[in-house]
């Protein structure tokens, strides 16, 4: 064995700079954007003229100085977090419904999974057409739990594939052992196999909730955030801005939306995380 | 560190490359703008024509005489909607057209920052043919022209249903705003619906203040609202939004005012289950589409209203006018000018019967075949007067707000306040109230 570190990789087959390319497009496709979000965010930029001019915090103060940018976070945050709830109960009802590979089951996750392929926007304006004339998307208290069950309807076969993934792999000794020690299935179900689920838990309750932070396409296509802006999303908000001309404040909002769903994710990631280590 | 100097090179490199696309260069506008003769050949020469889905007809007859004619190739791209942000994105990430349909107004030609992306249409050959209380009545941006207007702008005003009027024994049309809420008020004693209005699809709220604010803004309420020294919330402009919300609140509107639509305006007021409608003339497209002319002239008619009479309230869309780029290639931005010389020149007549459309050149009579409530519509232009969109140097979303306190969750107080930040915002984004 070569020295080094326990667990480093001394097998030099290839020259290092062999990552350049690599490296040159996650800088210009990932990093620069984002370094961009923020240099134009401290700028003038809009549709109405050509010189770009730095303001500084001009367009932070403007944004926090009106409740504009409050509400479409408040809002924001409620529905990521619907979404998350929902997306995840019906995930994790179906796969434990489905778990057991039979036809009508395979054939069923197939049918659930559909919506998942489906066009975002194509889901929204369906959803729109079935409740045209109700009232259901008209209520500026209960629409956003609606468009967000729509959220999570689209999206929980995913989530179900995960949970089934994981139950999949939980082994059939470990159950097995406490039906010997006189646990009821009840009783096996919650207090072993639902904590051995905690992987799932944590990639699911994340994908939903941050995925949903950046929602667009099914909020917009459903009620394009009515009624009264009850719906209206941070981005549907970027959007608007953004179409108005006004860039660089459309820029700073999602630098807030950047910034948000970075502070969301790191305790939630942590957390989550943590329910993991007992395993 | 030899390294990291290099990967601030790259980025800086990187942010250089990165800079507005659409900055290019203020060629100073030299004054002089040339116009070749409407059929002078150009073989060879291709252009590209910005239309909305619900403009992309429009050219077609224009197109095809014109490169008949010239032997040009004109290509009519379908920008998807929202129109106007749409092309506004693609402008600004560098990608223009030769021409484009665009709202003609100083608020719409500020928002595509005409100055520096738009040719200057000065001493356009056609304009000597345009009836003369319409040539200059938009399409200027401080002074310059950027936009070639092509057909009867829309205007705010009431359609009404002619049979329910008669059914209700009213003869006449009103003769301000308040008689027409007179009408009203009889109309809904008689069991009938007096307005129809569509709080889900929102956009035609707006016109409901606007046309109480006509007055205002034949006084000079626009120019002071763009100088700073008039504001939406003063208590004359709020005066009218309250009135809206009276007149809401009062029972003259539909009762399903917050989830109503606007197919289901056009469907109410042909049905007569509505009097009266205040709208713009993309509702009475809505009407041509499920009613043929002959019906259309006797059951719809139109008039325009405010406070102190019938003045009208204009409010030109992008169907109405196009506008030719500075794409810095000199022989096709001469080509577009030429195309649109042609369309208002040569191409006119074909054009206008085509379409089915009022002229606007007295030389060209409009075709037998336009429905009355039309021609009424673009009577009404020469007294009528600007409305926010054609006037203001910033459009807020009124409508927004408007819907917003329909829906109940905003006085309007707070409407008046909204629309005002958002105006200066923009406004002050734009150059103005600095």
């Amino acid at each position: 064995m070569v020295t080094g570190a326990p667990g480093s990789i001394n097998r030099r087959t290839h020259p290092l700079w062999f990552l350049v390319p690599a490296y040159g497009l996650l800088l210009v496709f990932f990093f620069l954007p984002t370094v961009f979000n923020f240099v134009y965010a401290f700028t003038d930029w809009s549709g109405f003229k050509a010189e770009i001019n730095p303001v500084g915090f001009e367009n932070f103060d403007q944004l926090t100085s009106d409740g504009t940018l409050f509400r479409a976070l408040r809002i924001t945050i409620v529905y990521a977090v619907l979404v998350a709830v929902f997306q995840n109960l019906f995930g994790f009802g179906l796969a434990v419904l489905l778990e057991r590979d039979t036809v009508v089951n395979r054939i069923a996750r197939t049918f659930f999974l559909i919506p998942v392929l489906m066009s975002a926007l194509a889901v929204g304006y369906i959803f729109q057409a079935l409740f045209q004339g109700s009232t259901l998307l008209a209520d500026t208290t209960w629409t956003i739990v609606v468009v967000a069950l729509i959220h999570a309807w689209k999206w929980m076969g995913l989530s179900m594939l995960i949970y089934l993934a994981g139950l999949k792999t939980i082994p059939l000794d470990v159950t097995e052992a406490a039906h010997i020690d006189g646990a009821s299935r009840w009783t096996a179900f919650w207090k072993i196999r639902v904590p051995l689920l905690a992987p799932a838990v944590t990639f699911n309750v994340a994908t939903a909730l941050l995925g949903s932070m950046n929602g667009f396409d099914i909020v917009q296509a459903t009620t394009g955030g009515g009624p009264a802006r009850t719906t209206e999303i941070l981005n549907i908000f970027i959007y608007r801005t953004f179409g108005q001309g006004l860039f660089a404040q459309a820029t700073t909002m999602s630098l807030m939306l950047f910034l948000l769903v970075a502070v969301m994710a790191f305790p939630v990631i942590y957390v989550l995380r943590k329910r993991e280590e007992v395993l | 560190m030899k390294r990291w100097i290099a990967l601030g090179a790259v980025l800086s490199l990187g942010l250089t490359a990165c800079s507005d696309p659409s900055a290019t260069s203020t060629s100073a506008d030299s004054g002089a703008v040339t116009w070749a003769d409407p059929t002078a050949k150009l073989d060879g020469v291709k252009l590209t024509i910005w239309a909305a889905q619900n403009s992309n007809t429009v050219p077609k007859a224009v197109v095809d005489g014109f490169q008949q004619a010239t032997g040009a190739t004109v290509e009519v791209v379908t920008v998807p909607d929202p129109y106007e942000q749409s092309v506004q994105t693609k402008v600004a990430t560098g990608d223009k057209p030769d021409l484009a349909f665009w709202q003609p107004t100083a608020s719409m030609l500020t928002a595509i920052n005409a100055r520096s992306n738009l040719q200057p249409l000065t001493g356009a050959p056609w304009l000597s043919t345009v009836d003369s209380a319409l040539k200059d009545i938009t399409g200027l941006l401080d002074d310059t022209r950027y936009a070639a207007l092509i057909t009867s702008p829309a205007v705010e005003g009431v359609y009404y249903n002619k049979e329910v009027f008669a059914s209700a024994s009213v003869t006449e049309t009103p003769k301000s705003f308040d008689d027409m809420i007179k009408i009203a008020r009889d109309l809904k004693a008689k069991g009938v619906t007096p307005f129809y209005e569509m709080g889900a699809d929102r956009w035609a709220t707006q016109w409901w203040v606007q046309v109480q604010l006509a007055d205002a803004a034949k006084a000079g309420l626009w120019e002071r609202i763009n100088t700073g020294q008039a504001k939406f919330t003063d208590p004359d402009v709020v005066k009218t939004i309250a009135t809206y919300q009276s007149l809401i609140n009062e029972g003259l509107f539909n009762s399903d005012i917050k989830t109503a639509k606007f197919e289901d305006q056009g469907t109410a007021l042909l049905d007569g289950k509505a009097a009266m409608v205040v709208q713009v003339n993309s509702f009475f497209g809505q009407l041509q589409a499920k009613a043929d002319t002959a019906s259309l002239d006797s059951k719809i008619g139109f008039f325009p209203i405010s406070p102190g009479g019938n003045i009208g309230t204009f409010i030109p869309d992008q169907s109405n006018a196009l506008v030719a780029f500075k794409t810095g290639d000199a022989k096709r931005e001469a080509a577009a000018r030429q195309l649109l010389a042609y369309w208002m020149g040569p191409g006119y007549r074909s054009f206008v019967t085509d379409r089915n459309t009022v002229s606007l050149q007295p030389a060209v009579a409009s075709p037998a075949g336009v429905p009355k409530a039309l021609l009424d519509v673009h009577a009404s232009l020469p007294s009528a007067v600007g409305s926010m969109q054609a006037l203001a140097v910033a459009n807020p979303d009124l409508y927004i707000n408007l819907a917003d306190m329909i829906a109940g969750t905003m006085t309007p107080e707070q409407v008046a306040k909204a629309t005002q930040d958002q105006f200066e915002q923009l406004a002050k984004a734009a150059g103005y109230l600095k």
